[in-house]
């Protein structure tokens, strides 16, 4: 029984070795804004050496893009280009640049600038998300003067000036040509200038970006706090337990955290149409798809009746969703006529098993049938998988037997390249991003598309030929009343072909602590907040 | 004594190369970094264009050569993701794991041995099963639970300890005993052998005809010859905790190569991934290789077998 | 990857207690070992509702006993409105199921591979552990993400995946078994009577080492478990609807507050398993073989 002592004594002797470097969490400061994210992408501070979302968290807070947002209504408005007009022909563009716009080190902001940018974010080593359609698009760029830049395209392009908005990709992310040239690339990406509103400080790989905001007043809002953090914690619930704590302000969170972070006292910011979730048939025209319950249309319309949207939108995603429209198309879409697919969408993405019952036993399968899906959720917005869950289970209960295959998106995507072996009348969760105009989005259906999920180049049927023409005459026509009347054509076409059908259109979520930040708008369509930190008041500050 | 240290170093490096390939094909059946860096309304184009720029549309053999001539000048490739020299990503990580594990291991060996001894003496007792069990609990719930649970209770509902990420000494706690948690196990079993070992040995038994207390006996005989195997096999142990904190990393946002690893896979980052498995493994090589040196120096039998 | 128990590849040799112990069947850890297995075969019977049926308007309800909870769902719904106890019974049949497979395959092989170099030993020995060293040195999330490309996310693909990284860890302490083994009399005996090495392997080294494996065995039931509900954490686990412990604790871990039920029931089950198994496995090394306090 002796032994006892020490052997408390040891186990005492431990616990005050650990006490002893134990202190009180640290009270965070009041001048610093953190948010903990998800992803900081690769953490590296070039804008042509990330991807679209990453680009969207930690570029944006440094670099200002040419085309900039609406800010209340989501898709494009003006950005370091004031304002911009096309030309007769539809094939140059020309940008009157903002005045008195400074990069960091006090170079002002020049139509030199933008020509080096864009010419730079078209390079061979820019992975920049949409490099290749900007290569696609421009001819050349000319300097009119110091505050006129124009673009001459190749052939006519209506969206062009949209791809320059980071509404929609990150190409008109404008870099400072004299400090790159002077620095080097090397030294740019160690210590980058811009000229947004917050200045860059320092990077911990793996860990934090940090920043801090600039004094003079800025076109995008002055910072109301002194600094900000970017974290990168991968884990959710860590995510939710620091905001929680004050360790961090502001937390990214996907739809499943909404109970938790309310429970926890925090409030819920939701960015609308940032995504709509769909799910799409691949290769119902290849010989292997034929016999396919799933090559009837009324099959696929059945399945579509099947689905009690509004659960999902309910309990799935915690309400923090909404009634979708047509395939990529959101409430600030434009191009298209909005209250005519909201009707649309309320009518024919009814939920109505009875229907859908009739339609299988009209079809030839009053006993359902089986259906391989695949069930996988794209980089960002994990709650897919669960959306997907939800969809087999209305399915099960129309009698169809879903075999459902849970994949990471690495694994699934490279299937959908090429030949896209083993998917022939498979069903698959997608997604489409929230994106101003929904005809980019549409190559999905076109031979030519990388999903060509209508018919190939080789094997085009009667409804992908449709889909080619219209499309064609959506994306070269200048005018703007015929390009609705087009475009709307196409959403028909694809609409009734009951082949990529929108769930639900989902929204950016967001757990804020109310103790640090106040009440503020996110951009429709922006999920992340790289444009929306420097309006962020602080907590007893009034609402942005 | 040259040979054997010669011998088990050109060992060594085979299972590197053996590692390094398969590394390097099992990576690629995965898919690849492209794929994952396009936005879904890509077109062919871009797609080519973007593993042209990756250097991914090389055929897999000249790949492989390029990859393998370049290990031998210690030169891995670049990271696609971070376009940075992976080893020098590697290294930029490194230095966070090496700060929690030694802790991790520290603590595990200060709970241990109080365990195993108390086993060991009340062999076969209620206090052997009980400090058993409680060693088990570690190894009894997944360590990503384990861990939540922690700030669950210490940082939200106490408010003692900060959540999660690097930082002060308080920041340690947490990943610290998440980490060691499964350690304790195997820890505990092999101080509670040794000291069984120990108490039935000769000299404990004329330690005790001399009349020593027990506490005297188990303090210098028993708790030095305990500390043996688990300082023996304090490599090993080193090297778990270095390859296996992938889990706690992720859920204490702390930057380690752990996390680095399940990046580097995730993304599909192959220069990343072969320089970070093929570091590692040298690092558990050179560790292995140093304690069976060292065995081999104390124990002359072991450089004949 | 949690990497459990220590590496066993050193074996005490605990001559000075050569009295047999026979400690007491431990009669918990046997009575939830078998109510464990009951459950994993009647799980049909047992169930109250489908594992894998959702009712959206009723997720997220608390167990029985807590306000707001009702009989229809003993445990509780998850964030689909399964019921969770049905899926804790049915999860017990897949969690053992994974285990149960993974074990004899990599636990085979193990041996197998073991003995072969243990007995061998020589350059098969050296080639064969240089083979364990550079498996160890893997991250199992790799070996689980590339299994799950050539062959499809499922129970098959994590089996396969455990056996992978299982194996090596049989394969070391066989082989440290075996080659204190051989140098015992009786091999050198039979060696002289003309037995063929297969016969001697087979006749004189696998029953002496299958004591050793059988503890093995038990104990490691509950790191196949562990890694199992690792990778589905890790989003390479198994795949969404088939129900198993890990991966409800998995998905539950972000509903600690609001929710405890969906991450704290299978985490109990889990942990109770896994003590039951390792006090089992205990007593099992103790009666089988006092000498071996290693593994």
């Amino acid at each position: 029984m002796r032994i006892r002592r020490p052997v408390v004594l040891l186990g005492l002797l431990a616990m005050l070795g650990l006490a002893a470097g134990v202190a009180p969490a640290t009270a965070q400061d009041r001048d610093t804004l953190v948010i903990a994210l998800d992803t900081l992408g690769a953490m590296v501070m070039d804008p042509i050496a990330d991807t679209r979302a990453p680009h969207a968290h930690y570029h944006a807070p440094v670099w200002d893009s040419l085309v900039g947002f609406d800010f209340d209504k989501g898709g494009i408005g003006p950005g370091v280009a004031e304002r911009w007009e096309g030309a007769p022909d539809g094939k140059s563009w020309t940008f009157h640049l903002r005045k008195g716009l400074k990069f960091h080190n006090g170079d002002p902001v020049t139509a030199h600038d933008v020509k080096f940018s864009l010419e730079r974010k078209m390079s061979p080593e820019s992975i920049a998300s949409g490099a290749a359609a900007l290569r696609r698009a421009i001819d050349k760029i000319d300097v009119v003067d110091d505050h006129t830049v124009r673009v001459h395209t190749k052939g006519v392009i209506p969206h062009f000036v949209a791809s320059l908005s980071r509404a929609v990709f990150m190409e008109g992310t404008v870099m400072p040509k004299k400090y790159i040239e002077s620095v080097g690339v090397k030294g740019f990406r160690e210590k980058p200038i811009g000229s947004g509103p917050w200045k860059f400080v320092r990077l911990v790989p793996g860990d934090r970006i940090e920043y801090e905001a600039v004094t003079t007043p800025h076109w995008r809002g002055t910072p109301q706090f002194k600094r900000m953090v970017l974290l990168l914690v991968p884990e959710q619930s860590t995510r939710i337990a620091m905001v929680r704590t004050g360790e961090a302000s502001i937390a990214s969170i996907g739809p499943d955290a909404i109970k938790e972070a309310q429970a926890g006292g925090m409030r819920i910011v939701s960015v609308p149409g940032t995504m709509q979730a769909v799910y799409q048939f691949w290769g119902t025209y290849k010989p292997e798809a034929k016999g396919s319950p799933v090559t009837d249309v009324r099959v696929r319309e059945a399945l579509s009746l099947a689905i009690d949207r509004q659960q999902i939108i309910d309990h799935v995603m915690g309400k923090q969703a909404r009634w979708p429209i047509a395939f990529a198309t959101f409430r600030y879409s434009s191009d298209v006529t909005i209250p005519r697919w909201e009707d649309w969408a309320k009518t024919s993405l009814r939920y109505d098993p009875a229907r859908a019952k009739k339609l299988l036993a009209d079809a030839g399968y009053p006993n359902g049938f089986k259906l391989t899906f695949w069930n996988t959720a794209l980089p960002g917005t994990p709650f897919m998988v669960q959306i997907g869950e939800a969809v087999a289970g209305f399915w099960e209960k129309i009698g169809v037997k879903v075999e459902m295959k849970t994949v990471e998106w690495g694994v699934f995507d490279p299937q959908t390249r090429g030949e896209q072996k083993g998917l022939a009348a498979t069903a698959s969760m997608y997604r489409t991003a929230g994106r101003p105009e929904p005809a980019p989005r549409y190559t999905t259906f076109t031979s030519k598309g990388v999903q060509h999920i209508f018919g190939d180049t080789k094997d085009c049927p009667a409804l992908c030929q449709e889909v080619d023409k219209v499309y064609e005459s959506v994306v070269s026509e200048k005018d703007d009343a015929r390009r609705l009347a087009a475009t709307n054509k196409m959403l028909e076409v694809v609409a009734n072909s009951w082949m990529a059908v929108p769930i639900v259109e989902g929204v950016g979520l967001w757990a804020v602590n109310p103790k640090r930040v106040g009440q503020f708008k996110p951009i429709p369509g922006r999920h992340e907040f790289g444009d929306v930190a420097e309006r962020m008041p602080r907590a007893d500050q009034k609402p942005w | 004594m040259q040979r054997f240290i010669l011998r088990r170093f050109f060992q060594s490096l085979v299972v590197l190369l053996v590692v390094a390939v398969v590394v390097f094909a099992l990576a690629r059946v995965t898919g690849n970094a492209a794929d994952l860096l396009l936005p879904e309304d890509a077109g062919r184009e871009d797609r080519e264009h973007l593993l042209k720029a990756l250097g991914l549309d090389r055929p897999m053999h000249e790949q492989l050569a390029r990859f393998l001539k370049g290990a031998l000048s210690g030169d891995l490739g670049m990271s696609i993701r971070y376009r940075k020299p992976a080893v020098e990503v590697f290294f930029e990580r490194l230095p966070n794991t090496l700060t929690l594990v030694p802790i991790a291991l520290l603590s595990a060996i200060v709970i241990s041995i109080p365990l195993g001894l108390l086993a060991a003496v009340y062999r076969g007792t209620i206090i052997d099963r009980v400090s058993g069990a409680i060693a088990v609990l570690g190894i009894a719930t997944p360590s990503f639970w384990l861990g939540i649970v922690l700030i669950y209770i210490f940082s939200i509902q106490l408010g003692w300890l900060p959540s999660a990420r690097m930082g002060g000494p308080a920041h340690y706690i947490l990943p610290t005993i998440t980490l060691a948690a499964f350690l304790v196990a195997g820890m505990m079993r092999l101080v509670r052998s040794s000291v069984l070992e120990v108490l039935n040995s000769e000299f404990v038994k004329l330690a005790r005809i001399k009349g020593l207390s027990q506490t005297v006996v188990i303090w210098k005989h028993c708790l030095r010859n305990a500390l043996i195997p688990v300082v023996t096999l304090f490599g090993v142990f080193f090297a778990l905790l270095v390859t296996g904190a992938i889990v706690t990393e992720t859920v204490f946002a702390w930057p380690g190569v752990g996390r680095l690893t399940y990046e580097a896979v995730i993304f599909r980052d192959y220069p990343l991934l072969q320089a970070v498995i093929l570091l590692k493994a040298m690092i558990v090589l050179g560790v292995n290789l140093a304690v069976d040196i060292l065995y081999a120096y104390l124990d002359p039998r072991v450089r004949y077998s | 990857m949690a990497i459990t128990t220590a590496p066993a590849d050193v074996a005490v040799v605990d001559d000075a207690a050569p009295q047999r112990e026979f400690r007491r069947l431990p009669w918990v850890s046997f009575a939830v070992i078998a109510v464990l297995a009951l459950v994993a075969v009647l799980a049909p019977l047992i169930a109250t509702h489908s594992p894998t049926e959702q009712s959206l308007p009723d997720k997220l309800r608390p167990p029985a006993w807590q306000e707001g909870g009702s009989t229809k769902h003993l445990l509780g719904t998850d964030l689909l409105g399964r019921d969770v106890f049905s899926r804790l019974v049915y999860g017990a049949r897949v969690s053992l199921t994974v285990a149960m497979f993974a074990l004899l395959s990599g636990g085979l092989i193990g041996l197998a591979i073991g003995i072969l170099a243990g007995y061998a030993g020589g350059r098969t020995d050296s080639a064969l552990m240089r083979i364990v060293d550079a498996t160890l040195t893997f991250p199992t999330i790799l070996i689980a993400l590339v299994l799950a490309v050539s062959l499809g996310a499922g129970l098959g693909t994590i089996v396969l995946a455990i056996t992978v990284i299982i194996w090596a860890r049989f394969a070391r302490v066989v082989r440290g078994e075996v080659l204190t083994v051989k140098t015992r009399d009786f091999v050198a005996l039979a060696r002289v009577h003309g037995c063929s090495h297969v016969r001697i392997m087979a006749i004189h080294i696998v029953p002496n080492v299958l004591n050793t494996f059988m503890v093995l065995m038990t104990l490691h039931i509950g790191f196949v478990i562990i890694v199992e509900a690792s990778l589905s954490f890790l989003g390479a686990g198994i795949p969404p609807p088939t129900p198993s412990w890990g991966q409800m604790v998995a998905d539950g871990r972000s509903h600690i507050a609001s929710a405890w039920w969906l991450s704290a029931l299978p985490g109990a089950a889990i942990m109770l398993v896994v003590l039951s198994f390792n006090l089992f496995g205990d007593w099992l090394r103790d009666w089988l073989d006092p000498r071996l306090r290693q593994v």
